[in-house]
């Protein structure tokens, strides 16, 4: 489901990217035009919603949430964007199985490189964040990690280890970790294409870095709402599709400078 | 324009990196996890001197599948029960006199307290022990006998308590010595 989406947004970005070099192969016989049109910059606030979280909330059983992103638009090519949301998640890995549950807010900016053609307001973009976590987490079951594989030799197993003497043992428990948090600094990367006037679907890829962090004792922090799966303790990568409206509050238009 | 897109790119290249390689997902084998006890065997007249044991097997009291060891060894590693407090052992002795074989078979009981600990998201969690004191003439761990009648005698002459906490995974120093 969200391999398709993905692949039709390339599509839809790679579809503009080609009609931008053919305007630009046109616009020699513009600058001989009598008229000289009129650009119009359009300034206002795009608030939307994260499409990825809401449809994982429905096929996903142990995931539900929601996340709320919007930007405004500060000049031509920046525009401070800002994502907040809420995140209950139960991962089941092999050795544990918890709930992490929290909300999020991510602060930071986009800076469009798109060369829009007239009046057209899409955006391929990079920017970054600062993001932050506050959340808890349930541990519902762990697995105690026992290698009683006796080798050949008596001493430690080595190249034909038997099988373990004693079966694995899963503990059953209910430890809840409150009060925990994590800040980090998001890139960002991706395209805002208007499907329909003022509305804009958007994709972006981020990478995470945590910047710190309160762990749980005895624990780990191996999932944080809004960051997601912790890598190597310290990294972290998501996605997301989002479907936006753009709030139109003020235009700034002007005749575009004739190269000479 | 082309800075732009190799720099998106590059980002979806590092997420797409991360999502697929989850190296963190594997325990390795020298991350210490659950530890076992450490037995070594030595001379009962020469308590400097270990001693060897040749195709030597142990099991759990009650458990059919019995470890047995290729070859000769002076120490063994023993594997206690990480959801219980004590866990008994039988060890088997086997020697040979005039071609017959004669096996003998003395059991420890080792009695001990768990401490669980996270180690990772591959590895989950481990039990680490302490051994419980002797409590006077209430021994830790405690030898008892086989049941055949070729069992009378014990073959373990007398062991000792060298290390009461089994916490690091292939320390050196013995948790027990038998003295044989």
């Amino acid at each position: 489901m969200s391999k398709y989406f993905f692949s039709i947004l390339l599509l839809v970005s790679f579809s503009i990217s080609a009609q931008q070099t053919g305007g630009e192969q046109l616009q020699p016989a513009d600058t001989t035009a009598a008229v000289v049109p009129t650009w119009v910059d359009k300034y206002g606030l795009r608030i939307g919603a994260d499409l990825n979280t809401l449809s994982r909330s429905v096929y996903d059983d142990g995931f539900r949430g929601i996340e709320v992103v919007a930007d405004y638009r500060l000049s031509k090519r920046f525009y401070a964007a800002a994502e907040a949301g809420n995140i209950k998640y139960t991962v089941d890995d092999y050795m544990v199985n918890f709930t992490a549950n929290g909300s999020y807010i991510k602060v930071g900016f986009d800076y469009n490189a798109y060369d829009n053609w007239l009046n057209e307001e899409n955006m391929v973009f990079v920017g970054m964040r600062y993001g932050f976590s506050s959340f808890n987490q349930n541990l519902n079951s762990y697995k105690i990690y026992q290698n009683s594989a006796i080798g050949t030799d008596g001493a430690t197993p080595t190249s034909t280890p038997l099988p373990n003497y004693f079966d694995q043992v899963t503990v059953q428990t209910d430890r809840k970790y409150s009060g925990l948090s994590a800040h980090w600094i998001e890139f960002v990367g991706g395209a805002k294409v208007e499907i329909i006037n003022n509305l804009f679907l958007g994709l972006n890829v981020h990478i995470n870095v945590l910047v710190t962090q309160k762990k749980p004792q005895g624990f780990d922090n191996l999932y944080i709402p809004g960051f997601n799966r912790t890598y190597d303790g310290s990294f972290g990568a998501g996605f997301n599709y989002t479907l936006s409206y753009f709030i139109p509050l003020y235009k700034k238009q002007g005749q575009p400078a004739v190269k000479k | 324009m082309k800075r732009l897109i190799a720099s998106v790119g590059l980002l979806l290249f590092i997420a797409l990196y991360l999502w697929s390689c989850e190296k963190d997902d594997i325990c390795t084998s020298d991350t210490p996890t659950t530890p076992s006890l450490l037995i070594n065997f030595y001379n009962k007249d020469n308590a400097e001197a270990p001693k060897t044991v040749t195709g030597f097997k142990y099991f759990v009291e009650g458990d059919p599948k019995i470890i047995t060891i290729d070859g000769s060894v002076s120490s063994i590693r023993v594997p206690l029960k990480v959801d219980a407090t004590s866990t008994k052992w039988g060890f088997i002795l086997s020697t040979t006199t005039n071609n017959v074989t004669r096996t003998n078979t003395d059991f420890l009981e080792f009695r001990y307290t768990t401490q669980q600990t996270y180690v990772s998201r591959a590895c989950g969690y481990k039990t680490t022990f302490l051994l419980d004191e002797s409590v006077g003439s209430n021994r830790n761990p405690t030898l008892s006998n086989g049941t055949t009648p070729t069992d009378e005698t014990y073959w373990i002459n007398s062991y000792s308590v060298e290390r009461d906490s089994v916490d690091i995974e292939n320390i050196e120093r013995p948790n027990v010595k038998i003295f044989f």
